[in-house]
């Protein structure tokens, strides 16, 4: 439990905090375009423009869509049409203009993919239920409970700064289309680099323990491979089916490593600290400076990136089959 | 009746007759002020013991002769003197005269308890006095202050801790900060930009709890010297200010102390002679909220059967002396100071549970301040004295995180280990000698050096972790500094004619650090044109440097502050400032009106850079950082009443201030947090009788400048956790002035046989100041800017009882 995340505000707020009291602040100053696209390599790009609001109006619309805006993109200097399916180590840049909020212009390089190196899976079964013990009398009944730990070989490029995300999805159906394959708990504290950018004060405060950041840079090991400790717990394997299929074993994880650019992965970081770090509630007190939101776009509004995925498949076919027939 | 003699033998001087004395002291012991006499005259004080016990003076004289100052002191005393050779000899007259009203020109008050533990000692050979005895109207010295242990004492403050940054607080152009802190930032400066010397040795932590309270134990403090616009050649290292902090030698004439009790802290006192020729000063303040703590936490973890809760903050300080007199031309003494903040937090599941998760997390965060040293007053001749200090000196800081957890499954244990720490820490070795040197009457010179072995680790963060078989050790890339440190200095503070007088001075200094030597040349000057008795006209130059500066994410004093030196890119920051002012007093002294402007220009400030949480805490600690340039400017105006029973001043300043750093607010130049364009101070003591004194103190000004970000934009949908919701829109920093800050506290001293009660008020009237202001949505929802405020009316009261 994080007391002192706790503590700190009840301090701050029952000792000291006086009260909060509404008002409006007059500051002249114009709303402006925002862009927001996450382009990825091989997909078409997808621009979303909108304007900046005040805060506090009232008479601000949720739709903060732009319709009088033209947006041209162009891709490596040259115009390319809305349909363009940009490449690794594209200069992509975005131009949006609008006679009401002026003009907003991004650039991005779409990074490469880094490939994936090895991969090792030492899964470890922790419960089995089998079909015997089924008084349904199904001809395949299983509920496998096990961890799954897998290490990943990142081969990170010489050269460049790369920045990096990680996400996974499982497959795996049943006869009736359920799921069989569940992945249970992904355990965010077995890989320390998904905790490089939380400071020892925010751990200190508990700000890491509910951490879920999947993003991390290369600044350890750059040019180097590194091994991704990537540990599921609890995964569940579970299947019941009148008629034996070997087929239903046919399941596992996806791996995905996007190679992200440095604009996706100051946003992850900006959000992490205005979401979950202390330094965001301190300066919401007056304690500490004001955070704006990070952004690459001219205008200060927006974030434009790019990224490109290596993919990689665990399947766990044989590794049920063995536990199954083990049993 | 016992006598004893107090002798001094300072220096045969021939002359002594001739020599000029200058005095200023308000309701000091009497025996302050016979040093300062000692120190200038050279004559040694015979007097009995219990012919000065109790007994305070107010005095105020200018080159005016030792037996004329002799006779203002004693006038309305029962006390007669006889200057006979070297001796100047006090004994009680044959009829005693009734103690009269005060005087606004010499006042002895013979039968006043003492009040705040400083009892009349022995006088010692060679005594460090004071450099601001005089009246500001006198000397060359622009924007300086003499603060004495009473006058911080009665200055009323928050939680009624005595403090002596917040009682500098209240002189113009020094402002707080954040509201309720124990924050310094002179002329538009930095907190970082003040060098506080705690007896001729600096210290680097100087808060608190989180800065609410200065490091300084007023009941340690014989006086201080506070130097912001003409910086004699002596003082450099900073920017902006410096303190230099001495501490009371303990009494000959038995043993004294006192014990206070407050809401947040008690404090312990004591000191008194060990034979004939050494004398102790102990002092410990330490708080009490740990103790208070523990049944708030009995009572919560009681309550739960799973979980159990630890927390513990304590703060304290201490600060003992030990003085020894070897001859009559030699004094040494050593002390130590240790100043120490703890926060330990934790909490566990109070079993092991037979199949399932245990958790246990500790938390430790420690930060402070070790000095130790020792020192050497030593008479070379008639006109020389010096003083050698060889001192050690430790800051500290740290935190770690632990955090230990077990699932327990039927077939095992999976244990989990993990700790994270940071430190900062600075290692110095200090080794000085200063000499002070009187080759006539005009003349006064100062000089010396000091050398300084620092070993800087600006910021180490390790990371453990055990997961079951698989550890994982990282740590960033920071090493420890060593860097070798020498100043000399140069000054002389000549009395060119009856009307003119400078200070004129040089002090230069070297910084080798990382195989890089960097210098600094610091000319100092000031001088002043005296037309008449009551007026003064004074300019001054000042160039400081700095080779060290602090680091704060947060406006509060934390162990996430570093201290870190001057090292790669960066350059030493170094400041030029130019002042004038115009000074006057009333003919019969009672009041003193000054007005002081200043321009400053401030190179190589090292801030935090726009977006640097963006760099990770594993990146080197001077990637988040960017270098610039600061400006400020101002006129300080100050009336005060000196003596009496009502004294006080009011002044006012007004000021700008601001910055220019590359990599902040997109190059351009922007106010500074601090830019209070006016501060409006009034401090009143009033000293109803012997017993009771009313304290009371007003301070206004400008809002503090505020990053308020009115726009927001829709932020991007990537598909994860991290989208959706809205951002800010990037703004100018330090765009939004708060509104006009106002405030009242208020003290009262009730004094009785045994010590005295002390009752205090913390914004009297309750006004509530705006500190920040911030964006959320209210009870319907809406989006809204809301004013955030702290520090309502806060009540204190201590007691003191004094043996």
């Amino acid at each position: 439990m994080a007391i002192l995340r706790y503590i700190i505000p009840v301090l701050l707020s029952s000792v000291l905090a006086g009260c909060y009291e509404d008002f409006n602040p007059e500051i002249d100053t114009k709303p402006v375009l925002c862009l927001n696209s996450l382009i990825t390599a091989g997909k078409p790009i997808d621009v979303q423009v909108t304007h900046t609001w005040i805060f506090n109006d009232e008479k601000s619309e949720r739709n903060h869509d732009v319709p009088d805006a033209s947006v041209v993109i162009f891709a490596n200097e040259g115009i390319v049409p809305p349909d363009y399916l940009p490449k690794e180590g594209d200069r992509i840049r975005i131009v949006a203009d609008s006679p009401t909020y002026g003009t907003a212009t991004a650039e991005v390089v779409v990074p490469y993919a880094t490939p994936i190196g090895k991969v090792r899976v030492s899964p470890v079964v922790k419960n089995i239920w089998k079909g015997e013990d089924d008084f349904f009398h199904y001809e395949m009944f299983a509920d496998i409970t096990f961890n799954l730990n897998v290490e990943m070989d990142v081969n990170d490029p010489a050269g460049t700064d790369n920045y990096y995300h990680f996400g996974y999805n499982w497959f795996g159906t049943d006869t009736d289309g359920s799921p069989t394959l569940s992945v249970g708990q992904f355990e965010y504290n077995s890989e320390p680099i998904f905790k490089e950018h939380i400071g020892v004060f925010e751990t200190v405060m508990g700000n890491d323990e509910d951490a879920s950041f999947e993003f991390f840079s290369d600044r350890q090991f750059a040019g180097k491979t590194y091994t991704l400790h990537l540990n599921f717990s609890d995964a569940f394997y579970r299947v019941n089916s009148q008629i034996y299929d070997e087929s239903l074993l046919d399941c596992g994880l996806n791996l995905c490593l996007n190679t992200v650019s440095q604009s996706y992965y100051n946003w992850a970081v900006y959000k992490w600290n205005v979401d979950e770090g202390i330094t965001g509630d301190l300066s919401d007190l007056g304690l500490a400076e004001s955070r704006w939101g990070y952004s690459n776009v001219s205008t200060g509004a927006g974030v434009v990136a790019a990224q490109s995925s290596s993919e990689v498949t665990i399947n766990l076919k044989e590794f049920l089959k063995t536990v199954l027939n083990n049993e | 009746m016992r006598l004893f003699l107090l002798s001094i033998m300072l220096c045969v001087s021939t002359v002594c007759m001739a020599q000029k004395v200058t005095v200023r002291a308000v309701d000091e012991p009497a025996s302050v002020v016979f040093r300062s006499i000692v120190e200038q005259t050279g004559k040694n004080f015979v007097y009995s013991s219990e012919l000065l016990k109790d007994m305070r003076v107010s005095v105020n004289v200018r080159n005016k002769s030792l037996k004329c100052t002799l006779s203002i002191i004693f006038k309305d005393s029962d006390i007669e003197f006889e200057i006979r050779g070297r001796n100047i000899i006090l004994k009680r007259k044959p009829k005693p005269e009734k103690w009269k009203s005060d005087s606004p020109v010499a006042v002895v008050h013979p039968t006043v308890p003492q009040y705040n533990g400083v009892v009349p000692e022995m006088l010692e050979e060679v005594v460090v006095t004071s450099r601001l005895e005089a009246p500001a109207v006198e000397t060359a010295e622009i924007g300086a202050k003499k603060l004495t242990a009473r006058e911080i004492i009665d200055t009323p403050v928050l939680f009624g801790e005595s403090d002596v940054v917040k009682a500098l607080q209240m002189q113009p152009g020094i402002s707080e900060g954040q509201e309720g802190m124990a924050g310094m930032h002179v002329h538009g400066g930095n907190s970082d930009e003040n060098l506080y010397m705690l007896d001729n040795v600096p210290l680097y932590q100087v808060n608190h709890f989180a800065g609410l309270f200065s490091a300084f134990n007023a009941e340690a403090i014989r006086y201080i010297d506070f130097f912001k616009s003409s910086i004699p050649a002596k003082y450099d290292g900073r920017l902006s200010s410096y303190l230099d902090v001495r501490t009371r030698n303990g009494s000959r004439d038995g043993h004294h102390g006192s014990f206070r009790l407050g809401l947040t802290s008690g404090a312990f006192n004591i000191d008194g002679p060990i034979g004939k020729k050494t004398t102790y000063s102990v002092s410990v303040r330490r708080s009490w909220f740990d103790v208070l703590s523990v049944p708030m936490l009995a009572l919560v973890n009681s309550s739960d059967e799973e979980e159990k809760i630890r927390f513990r903050y304590a703060f304290m300080d201490l600060n003992a002396r030990l003085t020894h007199r070897f001859s009559n031309r030699a004094t040494g003494f050593a002390s130590v100071y240790f100043g120490n903040d703890i926060l330990k937090a934790g909490s566990s599941d109070k079993k092991v549970p037979e199949i399932g998760w245990y958790d246990d997390y500790k938390t430790d965060l420690n930060w402070g301040n070790l000095v130790a040293q020792a020192g050497l007053n030593y008479k070379i001749n008639s006109s020389m004295t010096s003083e050698f200090t060889a001192a050690y000196t430790r800051y500290f800081s740290g935190m770690k995180h632990e955090w230990l957890s077990k699932e327990i499954m039927y077939d095992g244990i999976t244990e989990s280990h993990s700790i994270s720490r940071t430190r900062n820490n600075i290692n110095d070795w200090i080794f000085r000698a200063d000499f002070d040197w009187r080759p006539n009457d005009e003349n006064r010179v100062r000089f010396g050096g000091n050398y300084i072995l620092h070993s800087f680790l600006p910021a180490r963060t390790d990371r453990d972790y055990r997961i079951g078989t698989t550890q994982i050790l990282t740590r960033d890339s920071t090493w420890t500094y060593t860097a070798n440190e020498a100043n000399i200095y140069l000054e002389d503070d000549w009395m060119i004619s009856e009307k003119f007088r400078m200070n004129a001075g040089l002090h230069m200094s070297l910084f080798n650090i990382d195989g890089k030597t960097n210098y600094g040349f610091g000319p100092r000057l000031s001088f002043s044109y005296r037309p008449s008795e009551n007026w003064a006209v004074k300019g001054a130059y000042a160039r400081t440097n700095q080779y060290v500066h602090q680091l704060s994410q947060t406006y509060l004093s934390l162990p996430t502050d570093q201290w870190v030196p001057v090292t790669g890119q960066f350059k030493p920051q170094n400041a030029d400032k130019i002042s004038i002012g115009g000074y006057w007093q009333s003919d019969n002294r009672l009041f003193a009106a000054s007005v002081e402007g200043y321009w400053k220009i401030m190179r190589n400030l090292v801030d935090y850079r726009d977006e640097y949480y963006l760099q990770p805490p594993t990146e080197m600690w001077n990637a988040q950082l960017c270098s610039g340039k600061g400006t400020a400017k101002g006129i300080d105006f100050k009336v005060e009443k000196l003596y009496g029973k009502l004294t006080g001043h009011i002044s006012y300043s007004l000021a700008w201030s601001d910055r220019t750093f590359p990599d902040k607010n997109g190059g351009l130049t922007f106010p500074a947090r601090f830019d209070n364009r006016h501060t409006i101070n009034i401090l009143f003591n009033w000293n109803i009788s012997d017993r009771v004194s009313l304290n009371a103190a007003w301070t206004g000004h400008s809002g503090n400048r505020f990053t308020l970000l009115p726009q927001v934009w829709e932020s991007p949908e990537f598909g994860n956790s991290y989208s959706g919701d809205e951002s800010p829109l990037k703004t100018r920093v330090n765009n939004y002035q708060l509104p006009f800050y106002h405030r009242l506290d208020l003290s009262c001293t009730v004094r009785n046989k045994r010590g005295y009660w002390t009752f205090g008020l913390f914004n009297a009237y309750c006004h509530l100041n705006t500190i920040a202001i911030r964006r959320t949505h209210n009870h319907a929802n809406r989006p809204v800017f809301q004013k955030v405020k702290l520090l309502p009316v806060i009540p204190s009261i201590s007691y003191t009882w004094q043996f």
